[in-house]
């Protein structure tokens, strides 16, 4: 299956553009962190409130900035894909069979799952009807935490790509 | 005394030692607190520009807390991995530009909660500042431009060739 990603993923142009472009590196992993910190500050923030932090906020109002986190992900998947296409030192390959990549696409895809639920449930609905100054349900608590939690390790396994001998040594790997 | 930062128990620890909570999970707390205060800054500098006013702007008040985590963060994790690399960083004139870009942030930052969250327009719900726009915009230009000039000075060779130094 990786051979196929990777077969995919430099049958396009990405590849040869990123390795004659010395900019498209550099411009894609600032775009990143744009969208890094857009997914964060809007999605995150949800996540918070429902928490408990920042009270007086309406759940409502504010859950209208996750259109912001969706393009902060659209962005991060679009550069995304540039990083493992291009990757200039052993391909793709390299990347597809990183362990740090691996667990942070597997946080991505629970997060995502998380969020099918917090909609699919009806547990938005709920936490959607909290007056500003009120509890959100447990079951949404439970969303936002798994969210923060896989979100933040998206950043924490993201960070490791480029150290996953670090990762490998830690778990005797 | 660079030296002496640079090859101190702490800084070659950061640097060399192979643990998962050296530098790695130093540099992946940077971007956590990164994307916590800038994150944060967005949201509130989007409804300070004008978007979702059904969010009381006062109730956002209580986040200020939350983004001096994320500085708080990052201030510890960006001292270690400075300490870590100290001679070179203190050379990369882009880094530089990236501490000076987040000064003037932080400076942003605080002056927006003196002239926008405790103006009693705001503090009683019945309007803004007209300064409040400009101090949104004025947050979203530094802190992004302190993101750009973070990522750019990890590409100091690159800078160079387009750049000329």
């Amino acid at each position: 299956m990786v051979d196929a990603i990777a077969n995919f993923l430099t049958s396009g142009p990405i590849d040869e553009f990123v390795a004659t472009h010395d900019w498209a590196w550099p411009l894609g992993e600032i775009l990143h962190f744009f969208g890094m910190a857009l997914l964060i500050g809007s999605v995150g923030l949800v996540d918070a409130r429902i928490l408990g932090i920042g009270k007086g906020i309406p759940i409502k109002s504010l859950e209208r900035f996750v259109g912001l986190g969706v393009i902060g992900f659209v962005i991060n998947l679009l550069t995304g894909i540039m990083f493992v296409a291009g990757n200039p030192v052993g391909g793709p390959q390299e990347y597809l069979t990183n362990l740090a990549l691996q667990l942070k696409m597997l946080c991505v895809l629970i997060a995502g799952l998380n969020l099918l639920a917090f909609y699919a449930l009806g547990i938005a609905k709920q936490a959607n009807a909290v007056e500003p100054g009120g509890d959100a349900p447990m079951s949404a608590k439970v969303v936002a935490v798994i969210s923060i939690v896989m979100w933040f390790g998206v950043i924490y396994f993201g960070r490791f790509i480029m150290y996953n001998d670090t990762l490998l040594y830690a778990w005797g790997l | 005394m660079i030296d002496a930062i640079e090859n101190s128990a702490y800084a070659i620890w950061v640097r060399e030692s192979p643990s998962i909570w050296a530098f790695t999970t130093i540099l992946s707390l940077h971007a956590m607190g990164l994307a916590i205060i800038v994150g944060i800054n967005t949201i509130i500098a989007l409804r300070l520009l004008g978007n979702v006013p059904s969010i009381p702007i006062y109730s956002l008040r209580k986040l200020y807390p939350w983004m001096y985590v994320g500085f708080t963060i990052n201030a510890f994790s960006g001292l270690s991995l400075l300490a870590a690399n100290l001679d070179n960083d203190v050379h990369n004139w882009m880094f530089l530009t990236k501490l000076s870009l987040i000064a003037c942030a932080m400076i942003n930052l605080e002056l927006t909660r003196a002239k926008v969250f405790e103006d009693p327009l705001v503090v009683n719900g019945t309007g803004v500042p007209a300064s409040a726009k400009r101090f949104a915009i004025a947050s979203l230009v530094l802190w992004s431009l302190a993101i750009v000039a973070g990522r750019l000075s990890e590409y100091p060779s690159f800078v160079e060739a387009w750049v000329g130094f």
